[in-house]
């Protein structure tokens, strides 16, 4: 008896709504997103300013958890039809989100909506993180990479010149091993995200990392890790693990914390931790680009952090919506704006000359640095674009369990990057049967 | 056994079941009989693609030298909570259980940890083992000078730690149940033995410990639940499954391959082989207990 | 004598050692949980508290939402908790009292509970959410967990030790069954009623793995989870001041039950290893 009753309750609830929706005349969309903390504040102060800007659109964005949750969550609403008009994504779902059937790549809304957008105001480096064949699919939201920090108040306790950081991984080693032998520290060097890290080396040497071409012409069904460059790399971080000028330091963010207290005086992390480690820090915060492998072609640093897509099957008012809303964050100033909140790079050319015009870099040098280390390098091969995999959440953890297993001794090398190839090979094989 | 007491009402017992009944098919058993039909298949994360494979997730996750090693890990996990967790709370409750000044105070003061949940106890363990910053990394460098202890990059480490702090917490619980049975022993066998002559050792073992294996047998089991599933949230905080899968517990590789690597076949596969391992536990536990049972009659 | 007054002294310290050891871990959260970022991290580390307890609990509050997490923490555990001991109650009344067709069957399958926890079923349980459209509700962190083995069989062996004599005088009297369950049965059961409550709203505060994957919103998040939030939200070094005193508040409502009717539930344990 019930059901009847609460259907009918229901109907009218929902009827009422859609009166006042149609005399609103106002587009509600919904807009799921992973960022929490200190970003959220940033999210959410956009978000009010496009609301107020916008008056015909309602746009409700939603804290969905972490990457990884946000993604489960945005699988299971669209398999029962309830999916956000825009979600972000990290960038290991990006081959997921692609081969979803679920989205609408960015490259065509303007035209669907009988518009043309100016796709070169983009930073190329970025762009084409997120493209296929030149296109891009998903909109690049929050983007970072990895650099080198240091503490320059150790480098000059241990008699370096706080103004040369290491440019070489020789380098690192070398400073490292006097960083220890001093007595300064007991470790000079840590990482966050080593798979990451490991990825960004073969990229930043222009070497591929999986077969059809990165997995961008084609899907990937091989990866190339564990040839001669990605041996070497890793016998190089065995043997600073053995010398004590390395420290691993766990899979995200943890060594964060052994370098902001002074335990160590290198680390290579994510460009979206700077903001957190000046803050924490009580020393002078030094950045410079990757060290290099001497003897290597040049290549560039990747992307990470995440993008936002566009469901399909919206309506054309939704669309373009969402559309507006797309294109409110190409806005100089939101960009700017975005940038200054979170330490993300800002996605929008005019953003950046705006930043160097008012000086937002000569004041703190740090944020510089990624920029340029992303600009200086090549963006014209896929190997130095980045890989894109299927399964790409499960390789990265095979990489880094590979990783753990060569530093800390148990695994040579070889055998460790052998064992996770064979892995990983493994299920591009099983993603590729289901796609 | 239970006789009708009230005869008559032949409608009434189903409705007072039918709630309980009700969540418990909807929620549970038709769920888990779900789990065992998506077993036998895989899925695109998005659906989009089903394809039948038979045994196939099983034959990978035996074959797979990842998920041995969590078997592994849950096994030496469980081990520890179990005998060193019930080891100590029985020894503390024999030494509660006695005549003494302020028992009451020392009741209290040492089974309030059963209050703490698991990630609470894994949030403080975490700080107490924080590596460089933390208080016992500290001591163990001021002790060892040069040793850096660090769980983070030290897997055996990691299990021991995180082993010992769902331990620590698990011991209120024990130390309750333990005392509750040992209050439950006829005091004149245990005086009828000091007349005979027994020491203490002696009355343990031939009086005390197998009169308390009712309550040694339910907590083994309890323990065991806890040491696969409740302690998700302690994992999840601490380690999240590393370094390099070191606690990563059954419990804790069925969620990755469930909602972060979006394997919903292997991940049913897991479910039902958790599955089988508990009822094994329960079915001796169940034994054990109307065997006891039946021997007290 | 002697020997027995050392023995006894030797039993205070022990115990005394005990407590203290036991009690570190937690001492240790309240103390960081009154420092600042800095002395948090102070090296060596420091034991004694400082002012910055209230600052800390604010920001926990601001930054994890932790008073909504709280108030659904408690919610939750208190709405699991009465509906479970009522359908327990309920249900153990109907297997004690009455003879009916399949009451073995049905009995055996309250029994299964127990074996089918969460992670053996937990995908078709978590579709099944998204279904009924119940992620993000309190519909998905109370009602699926509203069987419970441990209560029907803690009242069912209460009931059965209720002599037959109370029940048949009920009916003499012309009680219907349901007033002699309300009126006698429930009141008489309340030793177990309280231990039975100490147990479910420790279990139901402690959830963890449920509440992250069926609620992604701050609103509908609960303590546990904020925790996580709170160790994971800057991503850099982690604020362990701020941390400890989330922790500080994620303990107290158990504990304060616990306290509060630790002699129900030691009694209503106790009752129930008696067999």
């Amino acid at each position: 008896m019930q059901r009847p009753s609460r259907a009918f309750a229901l109907a009218l609830v929902s009827l009422g709504l859609g009166f006042s929706l149609a005399l609103a005349q106002k587009v509600e969309i919904t807009w799921w997103h992973a960022m929490s903390g200190s970003r959220l504040k940033v999210v959410e102060a956009i978000v009010d300013e496009f609301n107020a800007t916008h008056p015909n659109i309602q746009l409700n964005a939603l804290y969905t958890g972490k990457y990884a949750e946000t993604l489960t969550k945005y699988v299971a609403a669209f398999r029962t039809g309830n999916a956000p008009n825009l979600v972000q994504v990290y960038e290991v779902g990006t081959q997921t989100m692609l081969d979803s059937g679920a989205i609408i790549p960015v490259y065509e809304i303007p035209g669907m909506l009988g518009e043309t957008w100016d796709w070169a105001q983009y930073v190329i480096p970025i762009t084409n993180y997120y493209s296929t064949n030149g296109k891009l699919w998903s909109m690049p939201f929050n983007s970072s990479t990895a650099m080198l920090y240091y503490n320059k108040d150790l480098f000059k306790k241990a008699g370096l010149d706080p103004e040369k950081p290491p440019t070489t991984w020789k380098e690192v080693e070398e400073y490292g091993k006097k960083l220890v032998e001093s007595g300064v520290v007991d470790h000079a060097l840590s990482f966050g995200w080593p798979g990451w890290i490991f990825e960004q080396m073969f990229a930043y040497h222009n070497q591929l990392f999986a077969d059809h071409e990165n997995g961008r012409n084609g899907r990937a069904e091989k990866v190339l890790f564990n040839g001669p460059f990605g041996q070497m790399v890793l016998e190089t971080w065995a043997r600073l693990a053995k010398e004590k000028v390395f420290l691993y330091g766990g899979p995200e963010y943890s060594a964060n914390t052994a370098f902001v207290s002074g335990q160590i005086a290198m680390l290579i992390q994510s460009t979206s931790s700077l903001a957190g480690i000046e803050k924490g820090a009580s020393f002078e915060v030094g950045t410079t680009f990757l060290p290099r492998f001497e003897g290597y072609p040049r290549g560039n640093s990747v992307i990470g952090g995440g993008s936002l897509w566009v469901t399909k099957g919206q309506s054309k008012e939704e669309l373009a919506a969402v559309w507006a809303f797309l294109k409110f964050l190409a806005k100089k100033e939101i960009a700017v704006k975005w940038h200054k909140g979170t330490g993300y790079f800002p996605t929008i050319n005019a953003a950046v000359q705006e930043l160097l015009n008012e000086g937002w870099f000569s004041k703190d040098q740090n944020y510089l640095t990624a920029f340029l280390q992303i600009l200086s390098g090549r963006r014209d091969t896929p190997a130095a674009t980045g890989v894109r995999l299927g399964p790409f959440v499960q390789i990265r953890e095979i990489e880094r369990a590979a990783i753990e297993k060569a530093v800390s001794g148990v695994l040579s090398p070889k055998a460790a990057l052998d064992e996770a190839a064979q892995k990983a090979n493994q299920l591009l094989k099983q993603y590729n049967e289901l796609h | 056994m239970q006789d009708e007491r009230f005869p008559g009402h032949p409608l009434l017992p189903y409705l007072l079941i039918l709630p309980s009944v009700a969540v418990i098919v909807v929620f549970l058993i038709v769920p888990f009989a779900q789990s065992v039909w998506g077993s036998f298949f895989v899925t695109s994360p998005f659906g989009t693609k089903t394809i039948y494979v038979g045994l196939r997730n099983y034959l990978e996750l035996f074959q797979s030298s990842d998920y041995l090693k969590s078997v592994i890990v849950t096994v030496y996990f469980s081990a520890f909570v179990v005998v060193i967790g019930l080891g100590a709370s029985l020894a503390i409750a024999l030494l509660l259980n006695q005549k003494i000044q302020g028992v009451g105070f020392y009741q209290i003061a040492l089974i309030w940890t059963y209050a703490l949940s698991p990630a609470v106890a894994g949030t403080i363990w975490a700080l107490l083992f924080a590596p460089a910053t933390g208080l016992v990394p500290y001591l163990v460098g001021r002790i060892i000078p040069g040793y850096t202890l660090n769980w983070m990059t030290n897997g055996s480490l990691a299990l021991l730690v995180v082993s010992a702090a769902a331990t620590w917490k698990m011991l209120g619980y024990n130390i309750v149940f333990f005392l509750a049975g040992l209050q439950n022993i006829p005091e004149e066998l245990l005086d009828a033995a000091r007349v005979d002559g027994a020491g203490p050792w002696l009355t343990f073992r031939h009086i005390t410990f197998p009169l308390l294996s009712p309550t040694t047998t339910f907590l083994l089991f309890m323990n065991m639940l806890y040491a696969f599933f409740q302690v998700f949230g302690l994992i999840d905080i601490m380690t999240q499954g590393g370094p390099g899968d070191a606690t990563n517990l059954l419990v804790y590789n069925l969620y990755r391959d469930a909602f972060i690597h979006l394997q919903s076949g292997r991940a049913d596969a897991q479910s039902v082989i958790i599955f089988v391992i508990i009822a094994v536990a329960a079915t001796f536990q169940l034994r054990a207990a109307t065997k006891k049972a039946a021997y007290a009659r | 004598m002697t020997r027995k007054r050392t023995l006894t002294i030797l039993t205070h310290a022990v115990l005394i050692l005990l407590v203290a050891v036991l009690a570190f871990p937690v001492f240790y959260a309240i103390v960081t949980s009154t420092l600042s970022f800095r002395e948090a991290y102070q090296y060596p580390p420091r034991l004694v508290p400082g002012t910055q307890f209230l600052e800390n609990v604010r920001e926990a509050w601001v930054r994890a939402s932790f008073g909504r997490l709280f108030f659904n923490s408690v919610f939750i555990s208190l709405v699991v908790s009465v509906v479970k001991i009522i359908l327990s109650l309920l249900a153990a009344f109907a297997y004690t009292h009455f003879r009916f067709r399949g009451r073995g069957l049905l009995f055996g399958m309250s029994m299964i509970t127990q074996m089918l926890p969460l992670p053996v079923r937990i995908l078709p349980t978590y579709e099944l959410m998204a279904d009924f459209r119940w992620i993000n509700t309190y519909w998905a962190l109370t009602v699926p967990f509203f069987a419970s083995t441990t209560g029907i069989l803690l009242f069912r062996q209460f009931f059965l030790t209720v002599p037959r004599e109370l029940s048949d005088a009920a009916r003499v009297d012309g009680a219907t069954p349901m007033r002699y369950f309300w009126q006698i049965l429930v009141p008489i059961s309340r030793t177990n009623i309280a231990a039975l409550f100490v147990i479910e709203f420790v279990f139901m505060w402690s959830q963890y793995l449920w509440p992250l994957i069926v609620t992604t919103t701050k609103e509908m998040r609960v303590v546990q989870i904020g925790l996580k939030m709170l160790i994971a939200s800057e991503q850099i070094a982690p604020e362990w001041n701020v941390i400890m005193a989330g922790t500080v508040i994620a303990m107290l409502p158990p504990l304060v039950v616990l306290l509060a009717l630790r002699k129900s539930f030691a009694q209503g344990i106790a009752m129930q290893s008696e067999k």
